[in-house]
Order: structure tokens, then C-alpha cells, then sequence
């Protein structure tokens, strides 16, 4: 019998989640690595075929040009608007992109819903894989301020990875649901979302009705184009920096680009809980950029990405007209809230402590699963009352937008306009939706434009109610009445920047020649290739150790190593994959030892050859 | 006009089964949704006489009751046609809820319940009680202004900003009395409803509320307009 289930696709990390009904408790679906968490990494292979997740993540570092990341940075937007990411980004964007995108990835060019569902699939099949069952239906979540056309995008992907989008819905909403379910909360809630590329703060009302509880959005606000990869790319501008000074151009080797990435990672996921970090990166001219941060250094870093998470809060909270001190819970979602000032910041601004109890990489997924057992019907006495982000408005003369559902509207949402003809024997009506809170039409973001055909007559004499609504998924439809004739009008509507219909069918279409193989088998090949390239990698340390430094490593760590590169090898001659995998975490945990010593000695010999003044 | 004081739900009967519904969300007999003529009548939605005092509470507590009854979600995995008579609903239960709970936007949904909605004119005249700070008010806009295009010294700037922040007080508190006049006239307006008042007195309160509102929006316009110098400065 098929499944539903909750999608969380994230900048970073992509997740999957059901509603287990016997414990009546939503439950994040494992992966062939035996964790939730997708990365939200894609690559494809010379020969055509897709990878996803922790296998593509490698190719990052091997096969930069066929791999991308973050690609919920792209969704919904035109090339104009990502020219700022493409500094910092390395989005591969064809010449030939219009109003929508299109990435090159190898010698392929894909939209970024195209990307997107890469990853549904996989997740798709992760979910198929654990209920021997298939998945034909799902709620995924978009951040609370995505516009209308990311909003269409992500429904896009999920169309094209074959699943029946039954609601999109917003980020802290899903979190906020999830919570509820685990604390029994009520009173006034504050959600602030600090993922991988976006950031969200929602205010919401918990309370308890005769019927069950309601979650009500009381307001909502955000930045589409902040996250954790900001922090990223402070440290990266200032290791950059740094690394230069030492004489290094890294533009000169780009294929570094992702390595230092990940080692900057790694600090950073080390400053959440030591108030210390190394950064040890090996240079390209065999030197090696060694750095201690601090906590504090650190702070002082990202205090202005922080900082800008709070104009949105002031905003949300005014248009609640709540002061802070009247929120009762906030709620950390997403894992840019581990960071240390980001709590203390949130802590200090509400005055109260906020609560993660409830893990901020998964939260979002849990509360989309009970969102889709909502919507099968499987319980009945939770209600989500959601709010568009952004005022919907129309272009009108002089390039004036009028306003016509205000932001923070509760959704469904509705407004009727009336239209007539300005000329004689006009045929057509031309409107042009926007969303934003500017006054003017070019300061606003695009929708799109679409046509009232009329009949001709004089001016003024056609009379066409169009009714714009704005769906639970915060999607708008319009349809259009002419009054006169009490008939339907068609209406063709051009997306400013999203594929229309026609694109999606043809896409539907294209996509079955990435059929995929196997799940087992796949995994298979994937375990083997990277057993294949950690074994010689290894075993030409061991010899390079040897050869080296003679006598200097230690018998029991030479004979860990060894071990476990005897037990990997002779995996390989099976077919167990999760075996393979297993033992090839106990090869990289057995070399680690083996790998700081030759960064040490690496380390020492590059200071060594510097005068004491330049240290 | 003879249009009533409260709506009386029109005669329809159940698309699914032919009882009659009179006008309600949900036929007696069967059930099943109903539809409800869109774009009004807001007060009737929430089966409310037309007045403009409110009790808040109990209006959001109808909004809760009403949203469980019609949301979306509760239709899920109902037939098509009665997932789009959800949709319209909640669309037009929502719509009707932000109108209704905010008393300006009620006192202006009631006018045009009654065609009785006319806007001020594009080059609006002062109110005359105002027309002397108006001056005043774009005197010190234009200085501002100038001052700043000129590279006015820091407190000649700040003396400028002094002045125009004592206008916005002023006139917050003129828009605070107008909001007074207009739950005074909303007093009056349902004292009329409830004594079954004539035509010609409910019209003569109506084209009052429309000139206080006019008023105030003209207001509001001046408090936006310096609000925005103020923060540019």
C-alpha cells in the first residue's frame, strides 16, 4: 500500500520521515550510511548516470565541474539574480539560461528543480528501500519567505522525482509541529530557523480548542539568501587572505577549493562546543596553512551574518505586535543554530533559553511527516493555520503596485479585482503579479505577467473579475470571470522565473532515461569505488612512513593499519555493502594517527625553513 | 438603498442531496460543503449583523470553530469538487476574518457593503484643523530637504529633525482622536441598526464615516510621509 511521507530538502541536508503509527510518533528514515541526513550534494558521472548524497560529496573533491552543491540557492530565481552567489558559489551557469537556470554539470545542463529531484528521488528510494513499499506521495517543506516562484519550483521537483506533492510547508511551521507533539507547548511561540542558506523566524500561537490544537502563524519574516554557507565563506575570505600573504595564489589551483571548504568545515563544527579550533590545509606549494581560531576570534568574525538575522525577528515581532518579552518558547531549528553566538544572541535578545531538545537537523522533516499524516486523515486534532510571507500586489499605471493580499495574510487568501478595457476594440488585458512590500512595481519580484482576452467592443464596457488566490501551499492561482457573459475566461499565465507546464511535461518525459539501477546494487558499486580509492591511498602512506621515518610509528598502530586494510581487502571479494562500508570507516579511523603524524612532520619542516621573526 | 441590516441567508438548495440549505456551510441534511457567494458578505459569513462593535474574543473563537470545520486539510481525501468548495471557503473565512477584526478595515467593508465607500480626491485638502501644521509640516520637509542636499551643519540637521519628529506626535495623536470619532460613530451606526433606524439616517451616518476615514487616511499618509524623511535623515 503506498506511502506518504515528509521531506525535508535542505541547503545542506535532505531528509525523509513517516508518521510510525503505532508509536504515533514521527521517525527520520536511514540511509545506506545508516544516518538521516542526505547531504544535498549532486553529481553525474561521464557515463550519465546520477549520485547523490555522501558519494557525491566526495566527488566534490575529485570531480568539482560535474558536482554541485546548494542548489536551493538557485531554485526559483533568474540568472540576473545569482550573479552576486557566483562570486562565492562555484555555480556553473550556461550562457544560453533565460528566465530559468540552467546548470552545467559535466558535459549536461540541468534546471535546478531538475537537481532538486535528484535528491527526492534518492530519498524516494531510501524510503522504498526501509518499507519494502512504494512512495507515491509526500509534504515537502520550503522556508517560510520563499516567494511564490521557489515555492513553484520545489512543487516542480517533486513532480519530476514521481511524487504527488500533497502540501508545501513552511520550515518553521514543520518544526513548530513537531515540537508541539513532543513538549505539549502552548501559549505564543517564537521559531527561528538558521539553516545552510536560508533563514526564517516565525511567530506562532499555540492553543487548545474543543476540537484539538491549533497552530496559528501569527507572522513570518526571513532572508532566502542566509545560512551557515555565509559563515563559510567568512572563513574562507579571511584563510584566503591569509593564505595569499603566504605567497599561495589558490585561484591558481582551483581544484584546493573544495578541500580548503572542508576544512573549514571541520573548524567550524569544532567551534560549536571547543573554544578553539585548528585549520591545518595542505598548500599546493607543499607548504601547509596552520591556524588556531579562537571562540572569540571566531565570534567577532560572523557577529554581522548573525546580526542580520535580527531585522528580520524586530520585523516579525512588530508585525505580530508582540514585544519580545511576550514570546513564552523559541524554538531553534536547523543545524547554524549549533553555533554558539547564535544562541547566545537568540537567548539574550528573548531573554529566555531557547529549547533544542528536539534535533535541529531533523525537526523540520519530523513535523512535515505529521503535516502529511494530517493530510491522510491519520489525525484529526491538529489544525496549521499558515500565513503568506509577502504582500501579493498588481502593477498599475505608472508602475505604482497595488496591494491587494496584505503579508502575513492566514492562507488561503484571497482578493477579486475588477478589470476593464482602456481603449476601443482592445482584445487583450495585460497584468502584471508581483510580490514584495516596495512601492514600486520594479523594487518587487516578478511573478508573472498574464493576458485577459476580450472581445472588442468600445473601452470600458468589458467587465473581468479576476480572483487571485493564494493556495494552503502558499502557491497563487488565478482564474477569471467575465461578468457580463457569467463565463470562465482563459487566462495564460507566463512565470517571470519558473518552468511553465509544457517545460515540466517535457522534463517528465527526458527523465525516464535516468533509470535508476538497482538500489543494492548501486550502493554496491558506490561502496566499492571508495573502498577502491581509500586502499592504495593508504597503503602508499604506510610505505611512505616506513621509507620516511623509520621506527617512528608505533608497532600497535602499524598493525591497526594493517589489519584493517587486510579485513577491507578481503570484503571486497563479497557482496555485502553496508560490510564494505563498515570496514572502510575502520581503515580511516585505524590511518588517522598515521595521517596527523605526516601533517605534524609536514608542519615542522615548513616552520622549520622560516626564521624565528616570520613565525 | 433598502439593503438590510443583516443579511437572511438566501434560499439554496444542497448540490449533493436537494434539501435546502438556507444559506449555511453545511447542508442540514446530508452534510456535505456548501458554497457561499464570493466576495461577501464578510459579516454574513460569520452569521454577524452589520455593526462595527466587535467582541474580538468571540469573533476569534467563530474563526477556530469555522477554520475546523472548512480548512484544506480536513478535506484531504475528499472528492475533488469538494476540496476546491474548501479552498473557496477557508479563502473567503480568512479574507473575512482580516477585514472584520480590524475596526478601519471593518468601518470600510461596511461603506462598500452599501456603495457608500468613496475615496478623497488624489490632491486631497487638508482637514482645515490641520491646515496651519500641514504648512508648518512641509515648511520644515523642504528645509530638511534642502538642508541636507546643502550639507546642513550637524545641529542645524539636528534641530530640523527635532521639529519634524514634534510634527509626527501631532499628528499621531490627531490620528488617535480620528480612531475615536470613527468607534463613535460605529456606536451610533449600531444604536441605529438595533432601533430599525430609516434610510436616510443610516445614509447620513454612513457619508460621516466615510468622511472620517477619508480624514484618516489622510493622516496617515502625513504620519507615513514623515516617518519615512525621518529615517532617510
Amino acid at each position: 500500500m503506498p506511502r506518504t511521507v515528509g521531506i525535508d530538502l535542505g541547503t545542506t541536508y535532505s531528509l525523509i520521515a513517516y508518521q510510525d503509527k503505532r508509536e504515533g510518533q514521527p521517525k527520520c528514515i536511514p540511509g545506506p550510511y545508516g544516518t538521516p541526513l542526505c547531504p544535498s550534494v549532486v553529481s553525474v558521472d561521464p557515463d550519465g548516470s546520477i549520485v547523490v548524497g555522501q558519494a557525491a560529496q566526495r566527488r566534490l573533491l575529485t570531480q568539482p565541474e560535474r558536482t554541485i552543491y546548494s542548489v536551493k540557492r538557485l531554485m526559483g530565481r533568474g540568472p540576473a539574480d545569482v550573479q552576486d552567489e557566483l562570486k562565492i558559489f562555484p555555480f556553473r551557469i550556461d550562457p544560453a539560461s533565460k528566465n530559468v537556470i540552467r546548470v552545467r554539470l559535466g558535459e549536461r545542463v540541468f534546471t535546478p528543480p531538475e537537481i532538486s529531484a535528484f535528491i527526492l528521488r534518492e530519498l524516494k528510494m531510501w524510503a522504498e528501500e526501509y518499507f519494502q513499499d512504494s512512495v507515491t506521495r509526500a509534504v515537502i517543506t520550503v522556508p517560510a519567505y520563499f516567494n511564490d516562484a521557489q515555492r513553484q519550483a520545489t512543487r516542480d521537483a517533486g513532480r519530476l522525482a514521481g511524487l504527488e506533492v500533497l502540501r508545501l510547508v513552511n520550515e518553521p511551521t514543520a518544526a513548530a509541529l513537531a515540537y508541539g507533539l513532543h513538549e505539549q507547548k502552548r501559549g505564543k511561540v517564537a521559531v527561528y530557523d538558521f539553516g545552510g542558506g536560508t533563514f526564517d523566524i516565525s511567530i506562532l500561537k499555540l492553543i487548545s480548542t474543543a476540537e484539538g490544537d491549533i497552530y496559528q502563524v501569527l507572522s513570518t519574516n526571513g532572508d532566502t539568501h542566509l545560512g551557515g554557507d555565509d559563515i563559510d565563506n567568512a572563513l574562507r575570505a579571511m584563510a584566503r587572505e591569509e593564505i595569499r600573504k603566504q605567497g599561495v595564489d589558490l585561484a591558481a589551483h582551483p581544484d584546493t577549493v573544495q578541500e580548503l571548504r572542508k576544512a573549514l568545515i571541520a573548524a567550524k563544527h569544532e567551534l560549536s562546543s571547543a573554544d578553539q579550533a585548528t585549520i591545518k590545509f595542505p598548500l599546493p606549494d607543499g607548504g601547509v596553512y596552520f591556524r588556531e581560531i579562537s571562540r572569540l576570534e571566531y565570534d567577532r568574525l560572523i557577529r554581522p551574518i548573525v546580526d542580520r538575522t535580527m531585522g528580520p525577528v524586530r520585523q516579525a515581532l512588530a508585525d505580530a505586535k508582540l514585544a519580545p518579552g511576550e514570546i513564552e518558547e523559541v524554538v531553534l531549528v536547523g543545524g547554524s543554530t549549533r553555533v554558539p553566538l547564535v544562541r547566545r544572541t537568540v537567548e539574550e535578545f528573548f531573554g529566555r533559553r531557547p529549547h533544542s531538545e528536539l534535533n535541529p537537523d531533523e525537526v523540520v522533516a519530523l513535523g512535515a511527516a505529521v503535516q502529511a499524516d494530517i493530510l491522510e486523515g491519520g489525525v484529526n486534532d491538529m489544525l496549521l493555520l499558515d500565513v503568506t510571507p509577502l504582500s501579493l500586489g498588481i502593477e498599475t499605471m505608472g508602475g505604482v503596485v497595488a496591494k491587494i493580499i496584505p503579508r502575513n495574510s492566514t492562507v488561503p487568501a484571497s482578493a477579486q479585482e475588477l478589470f476593464t478595457t482602456g481603449v476601443e476594440n482592445q482584445t487583450g488585458i495585460d497584468i502584471h503579479v508581483l510580490q514584495g512590500e516596495r512601492e514600486l512595481a520594479k523594487d518587487c519580484r516578478s511573478l508573472a505577467r498574464f493576458q485577459l482576452k476580450v472581445p472588442p467592443g468600445p473601452a470600458g464596457l468589458a467587465r473581468i473579475e479576476v480572483k487571485f488566490l493564494i493556495d494552503a501551499s502558499g502557491i497563487l492561482q488565478v482564474s477569471a470571470t467575465d461578468l457580463r457573459a457569467g463565463t470562465e475566461r482563459s487566462i495564460e499565465v507566463q512565470p517571470s522565473y519558473g518552468l511553465d507546464d509544457a517545460a515540466v511535461e517535457r522534463m517528465l518525459e527526458e527523465s525516464i532515461e535516468f533509470a535508476e539501477q538497482d538500489f543494492s546494487e548501486r550502493q554496491l558499486i558506490e561502496a566499492r569505488n571508495e573502498a577502491e580509492s581509500v586502499l592504495p591511498l593508504t597503503e602508499r602512506a604506510l610505505a611512505r612512513e616506513q621509507s620516511e621515518a623509520p621506527g617512528e610509528l608505533p608497532e600497535d598502530e602499524r598493525r591497526a593499519v594493517e589489519d584493517a586494510l587486510a579485513a577491507l581487502r578481503e570484503s571486497l571479494a563479497g557482496k555485502d555493502y553496508k560490510r564494505i562500508r563498515a570496514l572502510t570507516d575502520v581503515l580511516n579511523q585505524a590511518s588517522t594517527p598515521l595521517a596527523e603524524r605526516m601533517m605534524n612532520r609536514a608542519l615542522s619542516t615548513a616552520l622549520e625553513g622560516k626564521k624565528l621573526g616570520d613565525v | 438603498m433598502s439593503a438590510p441590516s443583516t443579511t437572511v441567508a438566501t434560499q439554496t438548495n444542497c448540490w449533493n442531496c436537494s434539501a435546502s440549505t438556507a444559506g449555511a456551510h453545511f447542508c442540514p441534511a446530508c452534510g456535505k460543503i456548501q458554497p457561499f457567494a464570493p466576495g461577501g458578505d464578510y459579516f454574513a459569513f460569520f452569521r454577524l449583523p452589520r455593526k462595527l462593535t466587535l467582541d474580538l474574543g468571540a469573533l476569534e473563537q467563530r474563526f477556530h470553530s469555522l477554520s475546523w470545520k472548512l480548512h484544506p486539510d480536513r478535506f484531504a481525501q475528499a472528492a475533488e469538487n469538494e476540496r476546491q468548495l474548501s479552498l473557496d471557503l477557508t479563502s473567503q473565512l480568512n479574507d473575512a476574518y482580516r477585514t472584520l477584526r480590524e475596526p478601519v478595515a471593518r468601518a470600510e467593508y461596511l461603506l462598500s457593503l452599501y456603495g457608500m465607500r468613496k475615496e478623497g480626491q488624489k490632491k486631497q485638502q487638508a482637514p482645515p484643523e490641520l491646515l496651519e501644521e500641514v504648512f508648518e509640516l512641509n515648511e520644515s520637509l523642504d528645509e530638511l530637504r534642502e538642508a541636507r542636499a546643502s550639507g546642513g551643519s550637524e545641529s542645524q540637521m539636528a534641530g530640523l529633525r527635532a521639529k519634524l519628529d514634534s510634527a509626527q506626535h501631532k499628528f499621531e495623536s490627531s490620528l488617535a482622536d480620528v480612531d475615536q470619532e470613527l468607534a463613535r460613530v460605529g456606536t451610533e451606526w449600531d444604536a441605529a441598526i438595533d432601533s430599525s433606524a430609516d434610510e436616510a439616517s443610516r445614509k447620513s451616518l454612513m457619508e460621516r464615516m466615510n468622511e472620517i476615514l477619508n480624514r484618516r487616511s489622510y493622516i496617515r499618509n502625513l504620519v507615513n510621509g514623515v516617518r519615512q524623511e525621518l529615517t532617510a535623515a
